[in-house]
């Protein structure tokens, strides 16, 4: 909201700056987000928090002011000239619905001229970013910002059968607002209607039917006090806010409203001329009933923690328009009616913080006989991100809003998390797998030329229901630039297959590969599954294609929690005391047969003392058939007991050799 | 022959060497020289000797003295050759295997933690110092406890749809995590020392400034005798460990419906010190936190005495709290992970 320091200082006298005044204001909770200065004025930006519409206006913000320099606050002043004859003869007014409508005060004021407003005013409203439009439509608004009180003025002659009342709209009711928009009523919303028709949307806008137009003469001002739930549901609904709803939704003054009635009045008077009759029509169904609140002494200190003196308390409540009374504990205070959001001990210890000042408290640190800890899976967390990070993969945080048609590709079957209300089409489930956004991130670096990329996320998927933390590893591009140590080497499925390892290895797990179905999104010959573990692949051509991927991408899923909840501690082994024995053979093998079967193969003869078999080499072509290829595998054998014997190293390998010949028909190449 | 003949001859074979020690600069020449003096068929020395039987006795002594002498000499001159050529030879294949040190050196690929895990993980670690246990909770959250047991009544502008994405009536994106708060609560009774990051939604748009989703991490303390001396003693001690020793906090007051009193909380600016620049827009000053004493209307919702305890609570934007620390002005960035951007962590 703007204020404009001159205003302010008609309130409370201020022989501050406008740049002392701001921190000030922005120390007592009125935040100053701008300082704007003209050659006759100040204006200020303030950030009025929800809970205090007694400070959308001047005088309301001039009141804490006030209280700030110890001050006297000073109400405006003006003269109010009526005639003889009662408004309540040409006027009448009724609430039919209380419980929306708790005050409606309406004035009438006979032959007025409608025109420009004076200079004056204009300038003022202008400031403040309010268009004028005519010296009576002016007036209202003029009195909103120096009061907070929202009002308005009908031109009198158009509302039929000489009477107001404050009611429910009908099913099937429609006003036209004065912004030119016909809008259908229900009957959740507060109009005030004549005795034919709604002629304004209670607390929102005026109808256009029955506007303050060059011809009217008399006018009917309204100053009223409305409910704010059902102004902010009417503003939803209707998608219209305005300067009255702002205020009224947070919460008016009700005591202001017939104040304020007068001050408009006279103040309509005085720059349209014209015969304010006798006494305001104020119907007050629902009296508001007085608020106290009671402050214990010795709960200054136990909840803002020093004491406040007993004087300085009192000044803050008296300055502050609270009225209070010492009692043996402390104070019963009464609640002024424009502070709404005081209720309770709580909010009057806030505001003895408030306006003795929080740098006048001291700073210190709770007393503690505790201790701190961090997630139950802290520590692997880390384990793994330094894993990660080590084998070269860079961490991304993507969004995890997402299209369901691109989550869809990945999880057909996943019912995802709809919103009711997303900020775009594309945007408007919760992502059911990692693997689209790491795409995206994939695109939007290869489109702007960084096409080596190692990356990972640990994040969250959806479903609904429930949500999990998932890994999801992605690799693509060379693993090295040529340079001029090496030269270019692309990364492959076996690199990415060993990062998998090895970050299993971390957590004491190993990688299975036992031929469970992969899912089609995944090159068929080039990817494997472990359960719900992990699967890990190169992405189909098809899907890269989709993508736009003109090199390979290898992607690993694994799922985070299994891994990060493993509470497997790995055991240490002793440094063997004896020499190991590497043997070398080179393996003619049918194609049928995989390295999985060789190993297998290997180790079901139980050779206690073979302690690694390890691939080292593989020919698709050579002095042998087709239909088979060579493997070079080395054995190591060691014991822990003794140095082995060749003897013993030769029985070992005839055993293997026959088991691979048997189960494989795997022959030695010579 | 006389003795004197023959130390007249060793003398010139001395004399002779020493003339042609100057010439041995290579391997070969010093063993040619060795062998024509030392050799022991025919080096000079070697043959002199041979004569000493044909002295007389007396004689003999005194020309066995010399010649021992002349014979260290030489040998003696002869191993420092030969140290100074090995000591050559070697820098010379050294040199050789020389390599051109200023080519950059053949970095291995290191991978970089998100800006927001290494600002998060440091925050957590202040925080676990001073006795706060880390708890998290569900992203999708029920309107219950991100609003109604935060005392965020029905009519508050933060639940409107415009604001809030909603996935049915009562469930929806948290829009902080604060719900963590409650949730714990009702685990336990004080006291109560959490801190609680996470990722919450809220319906702004993409820009430099705001995203839809964000991270936040929120701190609640409960127990006897805490007040809001001690919510300011411990922002004070957070923003020195994070930002340094020098940061001065500010409290002023706000407004936020499960605080009272509530606070906004200011930093003095890590750009300027305090003195005043761009980024402060000249105040000094740059706001960081919610913060306020817990309202006792919360204690109602988990059933705590309110008159038995009283507690703090605050929180903040962890990108916010990465784009001081870093000096970035760009929120976007920690979403569109750039490698550009995110290897420079």
């Amino acid at each position: 909201m703007k204020v404009s320091y001159q205003w302010l200082k008609e309130f409370a006298d201020i022989n501050e700056t406008p740049q002392q005044l701001g921190t000030r204001l922005t120390n007592l909770g009125l935040a100053v987000d701008a300082l704007e200065s003209h050659a006759d004025d100040s204006l200020f930006e303030l950030d009025v928090a929800t809970n205090r519409p007694d400070c959308l206006s001047h005088f309301g913000v001039a009141r804490e002011v006030a209280a700030a320099y110890g001050a006297a606050l000073k109400r405006p002043g003006f003269e109010l000239q009526e005639g003889a004859k009662p408004a309540s003869e040409v006027f009448s007014i009724s609430i039919a619905d209380p419980d929306l409508c708790a005050r409606y005060c309406g004035r009438y004021i006979s032959g007025v001229q409608i025109g420009p407003s004076p200079d004056w005013l204009k300038a003022r409203l202008e400031r403040l970013g309010v268009r004028s439009i005519n010296n009576v439509a002016d007036v209202t608004n003029y009195v909103m910002l120096e009061l907070g009180q929202p009002l308005h003025a009908f031109d009198a002659d158009t509302l039929e059968g000489q009477e107001i009342i404050v009611r429910r709209p009908q099913l099937d009711e429609k006003i036209t607002t004065l912004d030119g928009v016909e809008r259908a009523l229900n009957p959740s919303m507060l109009v005030i209607a004549d005795s034919h028709r709604p002629v304004a949307l209670a607390g929102v806008m005026g109808g256009a039917d029955t506007e303050i137009s060059a011809a009217t003469r008399n006018v009917l001002l309204e100053s009223a006090n409305f409910e704010p739930l059902c102004i902010r549901k009417t503003s939803r609904a209707l998608g219209l806010t305005s300067e009255a709803s702002y205020r009224f939704e947070r919460g008016a003054d009700i005591e202001m409203a017939r104040y304020a009635c007068d001050r408009a009045a006279a103040l309509i008077q005085k720059v349209a001329g014209g015969t304010i009759f006798h006494g305001v029509i104020d119907v007050y169904p629902n009296r508001r009933k007085p608020v106290t609140a009671k402050l214990r002494r010795d709960r200054i200190k136990a909840f803002l923690g020093s004491p406040v003196e007993d004087a300085a308390v009192e000044r803050i409540f008296e300055r502050l328009g609270f009225k209070s009374t010492r009692t043996p504990e402390g104070w019963t205070v009464d609640v002024p009616s424009y502070r709404l959001d005081v209720t309770g001990e709580v909010d009057l210890l806030e505001e003895i913080a408030r306006h003795h000042g929080f740098d006048k408290f001291p700073a210190t640190l709770p007393k503690w006989g505790g201790h701190g800890a961090g997630l139950p899976t802290e520590s692997a967390e880390r384990r793994l991100r330094n894993q990660l990070a080590a084998a070269g993969y860079t961490e991304i945080v993507p969004m995890v809003f997402s299209d369901e048609a691109a989550e869809r590709r990945f999880r057909p079957d996943i019912e995802p998390v709809r919103l009711i209300n997303p900020m775009a089409e594309d945007e408007a489930i919760l992502r059911t797998s990692q693997l689209p956004s790491m795409l995206r991130t994939i695109q939007w670096n290869l489109y702007r030329g960084v096409r080596d990329l190692q990356l990972y996320e640990l994040g969250k998927i959806y479903r609904q229901g429930s949500e999990r933390r998932s890994l999801i590893l992605a690799l693509t591009g060379a693993l090295r630039r040529k340079n001029v140590h090496e030269p270019e080497r692309e990364v492959n499925f076996f690199d990415l297959k060993g990062d998998v390892e090895d970050l299993l290895n971390v957590f004491t797990m190993a990688l299975h590969s036992n031929g469970d179905h992969v899912l089609p999104y995944y090159h068929p010959g080039r990817a494997l599954r472990d359960g719900s573990l992990v699967t890990l692949g190169e992405l189909h051509p098809d899907c890269a294609a989709e993508y736009k991927f003109k090199r390979p991408v290898y992607i690993a899923e694994i799922d985070a929690e299994e891994l990060l909840e493993s509470r497997q501690a790995r055991p240490i082994e002793a440094i063997p005391k004896f020499p190991s024995i590497r043997r070398d053979f080179s393996l003619i093998l049918n194609h049928g047969a995989r390295y999985a079967d060789v190993e297998r193969a290997i180790r079901e003869v139980k050779v206690a003392e073979l302690i690694k078999v390890e691939p080292f080499d593989r020919l698709e072509a050579g002095p042998f058939s087709e239909t088979q290829y060579a493997l070079a595998i080395s054995l190591t054998y060691q014991s822990s007991e003794r140095t082995l014997t060749d003897d013993e190293v030769e029985n070992f390998d005839k055993v293997i050799l026959d088991s691979l010949k048997q189960r494989l028909g795997a022959e030695l190449r010579r | 022959m006389s003795s004197s003949d023959g130390i007249g001859r060793l003398q010139a074979i001395e004399q002779q060497f020493d003339t042609e020690r100057v010439s041995v600069v290579d391997r070969k020449s010093l063993e040619d020289t060795r062998a024509r003096y030392l050799s022991r068929k025919s080096g000079l020395l070697t043959l002199e000797l041979q004569n000493l039987g044909k002295l007389p006795k007396d004689q003999r002594a005194e020309f066995g003295r010399v010649a021992n002498e002349i014979k260290l000499k030489i040998e003696g001159a002869l191993e420092l050759l030969q140290s100074t050529i090995d000591q050559r030879e070697k820098q010379e294949a050294l040199a050789k295997d020389a390599l051109d040190v200023s080519l950059p050196g053949n970095r291995r690929r290191v991978g970089h933690c998100h800006p927001l895990t290494i600002v998060r993980k440091e925050i957590e670690d202040i925080f676990i110092s001073m006795g706060y246990t880390v708890e998290d909770g569900p992203e999708v959250e029920t309107a219950y406890y991100n609003f109604d047991a935060l005392n965020i009544p029905v009519t508050h502008p933060a639940r409107d749809p415009r604001d809030t994405f909603y996935v049915t009536e009562d469930l929806l994106l948290r829009t902080h995590t604060s719900p963590v708060q409650v949730r714990t609560m009702e685990k336990m009774q004080p006291p109560i020392r959490i801190i609680c990051p996470g990722r919450v939604f809220r319906r702004d748009a993409f820009d430099p400034t705001h995203s839809p989703m964000f991270h936040q991490v929120e701190c609640l303390l409960v127990d006897e005798g805490i007040t809001f001396a001690d919510l300011k003693g411990t922002l004070e001690r957070f923003h020195k460990q994070f930002f340094g020793e020098k940061t001065k906090t500010r409290l002023r007051p706000s407004f936020f419906p499960f605080v009272e009193p509530g606070a906004e909380v200011d930093v003095s600016c890590v750009f300027c010190d305090g003195s005043g620049c761009r980024v402060c827009k000249g105040t000094g000053w740059i706001e960081v936190m919610g913060a306020g004493m817990v309202h006792p209307n919360l204690y109602g919702y988990v059933n705590y005495d309110a008159e038995k305890y009283t507690g703090f609570a605050f929180g903040g934007g962890i990108e916010r709290y990465t784009m001081l620390k870093y000096n970035i002005n760009d929120l976007q960035l920690f979403f569109q992970n750039d490698m550009r951007f995110l290897e420079q962590f």
